[in-house]
């Protein structure tokens, strides 16, 4: 028997086309480091939200800023994408959806969903 | 207690922690999006209730518990110097527990306030 040819290594990102389920799942990871890394932001605010009464009115002001703004869009996509590909690992757990055709169909609706969720915020935002 | 189940007890930890998450964001973001805006003092008092404040508090401890199991995951994945990944190992750590005591204290100063 011939020996099997060496996996392939390839490894430029532009150029590799990543099934459904594959952006779901490395979108997944994605979107749980980066809201991984804005909880001290978050946790900061949240402290300084209860402090008293001044410390509430600077949460509100940093909350409306521009850069605050411009993060929560990436937060509402990361939530959305995170959440309901979550979802969709937790019934492909119980063997809900396994078979090929259904796995990317819900690939696609959470890729899809999350996109929708956040341009729907981006446009309530303005 | 045996790699394996090590493994199990991360995965199920990592699948309980987010239904709890799951459950919690949704309410209180779908809660938070029908009343438009609210004053210092009902935020205090909302999160100073008994009920509120513990169900925040283990949102928090659950966000810990989460986020160790998931950020460990991509770290193994990703970073293969040992010494790389134990020091951002430690940074996850400090960062998830500092962000955890912060929120526990201001949970805890508006339980305090909310009762004079």
């Amino acid at each position: 028997m011939a020996r099997q040819k060496p996996a392939p290594k390839f490894l430029n990102l532009l150029l590799i086309k990543l099934p459904p389920g594959g952006i779901a799942s490395i979108g997944h990871r994605i979107s749980g480091v980066l809201m991984f890394l804005s909880i001290p932001l978050l946790a900061w605010l949240f402290g300084l939200s209860l402090e008293n009464a001044q410390g509430f009115q600077q949460a509100r002001q940093h909350l409306h800023s521009t850069p605050v703004m411009l993060l929560s869009v990436l937060l509402v996509w990361s939530f959305s994408h995170h959440l309901l590909a979550g979802i969709r690992h937790l019934l492909l757990d119980v063997e809900i959806g396994l078979d090929k055709a259904a796995a990317r169909l819900s690939a696609w609706l959470v890729n899809l969903g999350a996109l929708l969720a956040t341009a729907w915020y981006a446009v309530n935002l303005l | 207690m045996s790699r394996a189940a090590q493994g199990l007890r991360a995965w199920l930890l990592q699948r309980f922690t987010a239904i709890y998450l799951a459950l919690y964001l949704v309410s209180v973001l779908s809660y938070g999006a029908v009343r438009d805006s609210f004053s210092y003092s009902e935020w205090r008092s909302w999160l100073g209730e008994p009920g509120i404040g513990v169900a925040t508090a283990l949102f928090a401890l659950a966000i810990l518990l989460h986020v160790w199991v998931g950020i460990r995951d991509v770290l193994i994945d990703y970073i293969h110097a040992v010494w790389l990944r134990l020091l951002l190992m430690a940074a996850t750590a400090l960062v998830l527990l500092t962000s955890l005591l912060w929120i526990v204290r201001a949970l805890t100063l508006a339980a305090i306030g909310s009762i004079d």
